[in-house]
């Protein structure tokens, strides 16, 4: 059953619920909005395959799926979608992760003629969101000249995150998700919560190859609520990257079992990336 | 009512044996399935059906839109457990029907009747979480053992979960496999539980995994001739539409899990043949929510960080 919001706390912190049909609220100048739905039809992923170059996509996409923050005097828009996402993987050219198995199939006798695919099919990407400037004719302007993320010292205040507060809005989105044909999971989702004086997100990226690696691709987003001001997002991005000889090396579980909620052992990858950043806001909006 | 009977009723309802009844219940199926063929006869009419996950009360759909058994006769093509909630109530359900009306339900092994895959997929922890032991597990891992490997209806329609294997270019050459063991990691046994039909390869591709074969057109058009088959039925991968012909309607696969993982919003079906092998395909969806027992709890607030 999904989370439902609760009207009254909604409107004691100064929000509105979307009308009925919509799933979010207005809360301080912002439009929160998010939507499930059911993975791409064959006709869909087909046009999908076309628009991205590609014939091989994730089994399940969840191509009309969508969260979307939109601070509505300015009309900068943070959104977050599957087909950004694996735009962001068709320029990440991985090499292919090999199996446990593919060590034995190297001795199999060959098949006369065997082509041997070789794209990225853990479907990673370094995607961490996607951001527009919404004109008053409600059309988008992509990101680049308008907004940009730069780095920046200030950290996201974590003890701040933890105040118990009570959750005014909360969804959680997948992007896309394939299963690796039984051989691990490739999973893309953002959490949202929205709170009385914030809004926060993890958009993460979740892999494990049963027996070889696990990588866990982190986004977390937050903006405290200021009246009149424009908006300071900041966001912090952290990868995490491991094999499973590595952990075993560290006395750590090394079956796939043990690994199945990144929640839980996400602090045993080590960090192969980290960098905090702001939304930089031209002076125009 | 015989013990067997009521034991059905009590599946049908979404209820657990106990483990007693479940060693009991492997110990009969292991008589009928040792007696099976790798590529087991089956008779027209028969309805078709692919990956169930542990799905039951979509299960209980399918069997409103195909009819109950034994009035109406069944293929399954594997993958009856992992990933949904109730693997165990499921595949009991289905093993209790094959004990009960051996001539009327075929049950044939998918690459998740496998300790090494139900280990890290669900089944293993939710025999654990049931039962508190393992050994409800290891009765149905040992039953799986004995499962066919695949079917063959009228002489006509090749049924197998997942697909072909360079190794094998006849149906003879299965029905030489050794199936009794573990699904390996290679070779013809693995190839027919695990490979899949790929649109860009003609003849064989490898997986950029370093393994799985996926086979192409030229490949499928082949084997049909050499086996004088009309088309071959398959399950393994999810269709959003239930079911997809493929290379010129020489191959199907047959997708039987509604909304499957609970989320994906596709539809299922199952495949009726008629005595004359006409093809009629149900697409049904999952089963609605207040016929899923116990209603879900509204979950406490997640402070994710």
């Amino acid at each position: 059953m999904d989370w439902e919001a609760d009207e009254k706390e909604v409107k004691a912190a100064g929000g509105e619920l979307l009308p009925h049909g919509r799933k979010g609220l207005r809360i301080h100048g912002w439009e929160i909005e998010s939507s499930n739905r059911s993975c791409l039809t064959s006709l869909n992923l087909q046009s999908w395959e076309e628009k991205l170059e590609t014939s091989h996509l994730p089994e399940m996409i969840f191509g009309d799926s969508l969260l979307v923050l939109k601070h509505m005097s300015s009309g900068i828009k943070v959104h977050f979608n599957a087909f950004d996402a694996l735009v962001g993987w068709k320029n990440e050219p991985l090499p292919p992760v090999e199996v446990p198995a593919a060590a034995q199939w190297k001795f199999r006798s060959k098949p006369f003629e065997q082509i041997i695919l070789d794209y990225d099919y853990t479907f990673t990407t370094p995607y961490s969101g996607s951001e527009t400037v919404e004109t008053r004719g409600g059309i988008d302007v992509e990101g680049n000249d308008h907004l940009k993320w730069d780095d920046c010292e200030e950290q996201i205040n974590v003890a701040a995150l933890t105040s118990k507060e009570p959750i005014l809005f909360y969804d959680e989105v997948i992007l896309y998700e394939d299963e690796l044909a039984d051989n691990g999971v490739s999973l893309l989702t953002v959490k949202v919560r929205v709170m009385p004086s914030y809004w926060f997100l993890l958009l993460r990226f979740w892999l494990r190859v049963d027996g070889v690696l696990m990588r866990l691709r982190d986004t977390r987003v937050v903006c405290n609520f200021r009246e009149n001001t424009r908006p300071v997002i900041l966001r912090d991005v952290s990868w995490r990257e491991t094999t499973f000889k590595a952990l075993a090396s560290k006395g750590y579980p090394s079956d796939s079992a043990s690994y199945n909620d990144p929640n839980i052992i996400g602090q045993r990858l080590p960090i192969v990336l980290h960098k905090t950043q702001k939304l930089k806001v031209p002076d125009s909006l | 009512m015989s013990d067997l009977d009521r034991q059905i009723e009590r599946l049908k309802n979404c209820e657990p044996l106990k483990e007693s009844e479940v060693k009991a219940l492997c110990l009969k199926a292991m008589e009928i399935l040792v007696e099976e063929s790798n590529v087991q006869r089956v008779d027209a009419p028969v309805t078709i059906c692919g990956d169930i996950h542990g799905q039951f009360y979509d299960m209980k759909e399918l069997f409103k839109v195909g009819g109950d058994c034994p009035k109406t006769n069944y293929l399954f093509l594997g993958d009856f457990v992992d990933r949904g909630f109730y693997s165990v109530e499921t595949f009991l359900l289905l093993l209790a029907l094959k004990v009960r009306y051996p001539d009327r339900i075929t049950l044939i092994r998918g690459n998740h009747e496998s300790r090494q895959i139900t280990q890290v997929y669900g089944f293993y922890d939710e025999c654990l979480r049931k039962y508190g032991s393992v050994n409800v597990w290891r009765y149905c891992t040992d039953i799986f053992d004995y499962l066919s490997l695949s079917a063959l209806i009228e002489n006509k329609i090749f049924s197998v979960h997942g697909g072909l294997s360079p190794n094998i270019n006849t149906l003879d050459q299965i029905r030489t496999i050794d199936r009794k063991q573990e699904v390996p990691h290679d070779g013809a046994m693995c190839d027919l539980l695990w490979s899949d039909p790929e649109d860009i390869v003609d003849g064989w591709g490898l997986s950029p995994r370093g393994a799985g074969f996926l086979f192409g057109g030229s490949v499928v058009t082949s084997f049909n001739h050499t086996n004088n088959i009309d088309y071959i039925c398959r399950a393994h991968q999810l269709v959003m539409e239930g079911f997809k012909w493929m290379f010129n309607n020489q191959i199907v696969t047959v997708w039987s899990a509604p909304n499957y993982c609970y989320r994906c919003g596709n539809v299922a079906a199952i495949l009726e043949l008629d005595e004359n092998l006409n093809k009629q395909f149900q697409v049904f969806k999952a089963a609605p929510q207040d016929s899923r027992g116990a209603p879900a709890k509204k979950p406490p607030p997640d402070y994710f960080l």
